[in-house]
């Protein structure tokens, strides 16, 4: 439904998107991820027509959003990073003024406005000031403003940012219950978010996407590549890295932080699906080093966004 | 078409309604009486003059207007900007044109109501001697051409920061520059003043107001505004410098 490929965007010296690619199908609800600066809002912004790319191709169905813009906008809605609205409006007068430049017919304005308050849960804030409003309504307003000409996609640029935990939960619960028959994609930093509402994310760091996949799919293949931590005493440094890496199976080894007095501690990740601890052993026993620790690794989701968001 | 119409006038409608929905407009608008109030009756001392006519005031209004329809235009687009609104303005089915086309209006809505209650002054006047109705209504036409240049020029400095005061103080320094362009050229080089008449809004109001409907001045104050509004969607589109 909607095709990313090789998104790449400058300001000025700065490469904020350095070819990003990715596809979504109808139905799901992605979550974006990343650090901040990683390159989410200007994905986002570059897919809502608000600016366009330096280079590369965006498409909704085929129709791509710089020639067709128009005809994509009528088909998505957004709400944008830190929810601008217009503080002076009534709840109600702001969504009727969407809704008519949504195209909506007269007669169905209020229709539309109703159902779209409703489903955000603001029914009763229609005759509210939206200035008056706490940050969490402010958001409803924001996402029934996206929602009220039933768009099929959803964009969501950082939707629970700044509020309060039961905000949270209320927001993502909507997000959820808004992704039965939509498209979704939102972006965050926030990864137990991703979990919550989430079949699928991609995580982007420095303009690049690191990862995607569902949940499921980047602990599965974490799971493949573990970790081991080996802590050896009378090895000298250099010479142990060297030995481990010479192990079949070892693809790479780092020195870790941290060691004990006379001890070195080593950290390497080891090929897809093979499991280096029983070698580890016995080089140890045969090159006489003692083995304080041999540890296997299995980063949980939050280990693996840091590890592939750490500054390199 | 259709579409283009209703963007347009939601847009023009909701800044009406921003105007007229709080004190600014009412404050704006009696202050503006007020100076032209105290103008007429006392600074120009009409009743020592002893003549019907409201012309002075006319020829006043547009020295007030530098600074009255800045004050109403610097936040149309400078606003939207610094809150972060421009962002879903511009990504709903919407076209630049129509966004500036729409703020526009919204702008000459307000000029029109303030020249409307200004008609409290040739009503005044008229009950107290004979006026000249002819000269009234080309004044009239006259003041509303030059303040949609103003409002005009108002909105592309407001297009250019997100700073109201930035986009106000420029709005008046490029009002004065084109209202007295002749005056400031012909007082460093006489000979050239005749020829910069043909840029000055002075001069092409005074046609006007004078009550000669010359072809020349409307063209002039219809390139003005269409230049102006062309540079407004312009300055909007940088957005889309790659």
């Amino acid at each position: 439904m909607i095709q990313v490929s090789n998104l790449t965007k400058t300001y000025g010296d700065l490469e904020a998107l350095k070819g990003v690619s990715f596809e979504i199908q109808r139905g799901e609800i992605v979550g974006f991820l990343g650090p901040n600066g990683a390159g989410k809002s200007t994905t986002m912004k570059i897919l809502t027509g608000f600016m366009p790319q330096t280079a590369g191709q965006v498409s909704v169905d085929g129709v791509d959003v710089n020639t067709d813009g128009l005809a994509v906008r009528r088909r998505i809605g957004y709400l944008p990073e830190s929810t601008p609205l217009y503080p002076e409006m009534l709840v109600y007068d702001y969504l009727a003024y969407v809704a008519t430049i949504r195209g909506i017919a007269r007669g169905d304005i209020h229709g539309r406005v109703a159902r779209a308050a409703g489903l955000c849960g603001i029914a009763d804030r229609a005759g509210q000031a939206i200035g008056t409003l706490s940050k969490g309504l402010k958001q409803r307003v924001g996402l029934a403003q996206a929602l009220i000409h039933e768009p099929d996609i959803l964009i969501l640029d950082e939707p629970t940012s700044g509020l309060d935990p039961n905000q949270i939960v209320e927001i993502r619960n909507l997000v959820r219950e808004l992704g039965r028959d939509r498209t979704i994609i939102l972006s965050t930093h926030n990864l137990p978010e991703v979990m919550a509402t989430c079949n699928r994310m991609i995580i982007v760091h420095q303009g690049r996407v690191v990862a995607d996949g569902t949940p499921a799919e980047l602990q599965a293949r974490e799971e493949e590549r573990p970790r081991v931590r080996v802590v050896l005493r009378g090895a000298p440094a250099a010479g142990a890295a060297e030995a481990l890496r010479s192990l079949a199976g070892v693809d790479s080894v780092k020195d870790a932080m941290t060691a004990e007095d006379g001890a070195t501690a080593l950290e390497l990740t080891a090929a897809a699906g093979t499991d280096v601890r029983p070698q580890i052993y016995a080089l140890a026993v045969e090159r006489g080093w003692e083995l304080l620790e041999l540890h296997r690794q299995v980063l949980d989701l939050e280990g693996i966004f840091r590890k592939l968001t750490q500054v390199v | 078409m259709a579409d283009a119409v209703r963007n347009v006038s939601a847009i023009a409608k909701r800044e009406l309604a921003f105007y007229f929905g709080s004190p600014i407009a009412y404050v704006a608008v009696t202050v503006f009486l007020a100076i032209c109030g105290v103008y007429l009756f006392v600074v120009y001392d009409f009743f020592d003059g002893n003549q019907a006519t409201i012309r002075p005031l006319i020829e006043q209004i547009p020295l007030f207007f530098i600074l009255y329809i800045p004050a109403v235009t610097m936040r149309l687009l400078s606003e939207e900007k610094r809150a972060g609104t421009i962002e879903l303005l511009v990504t709903w089915p919407v076209t630049d044109t129509q966004i500036v086309v729409g703020k526009y209006l919204g702008a000459l809505g307000i000029l029109a109501v303030t020249l409307v209650m200004s008609l409290v002054f040739p009503l005044i006047v008229g009950s107290l001697g004979d006026l000249d109705g002819g000269l009234v209504a080309g004044g009239y036409l006259g003041l509303f051409l030059l303040g949609a240049a103003y409002a005009a020029m108002g909105l592309l400095t407001s297009t250019w920061t997100q700073n109201q005061i930035i986009a106000f103080i420029l709005a008046v320094l490029l009002c004065t520059f084109f209202y007295a362009i002749d005056t400031m050229v012909g007082s460093v080089w006489e000979s050239a003043r005749d020829a910069f008449a043909a840029l000055s809004m002075k001069a092409h109001f005074a046609n006007i107001a004078r009550g000669v409907i010359d072809t020349r001045d409307l063209v002039f104050y219809a390139t003005f505004i269409v230049v102006s509004l062309v540079a407004a969607v312009q300055s909007l589109q940088t957005r889309n410098w790659k």
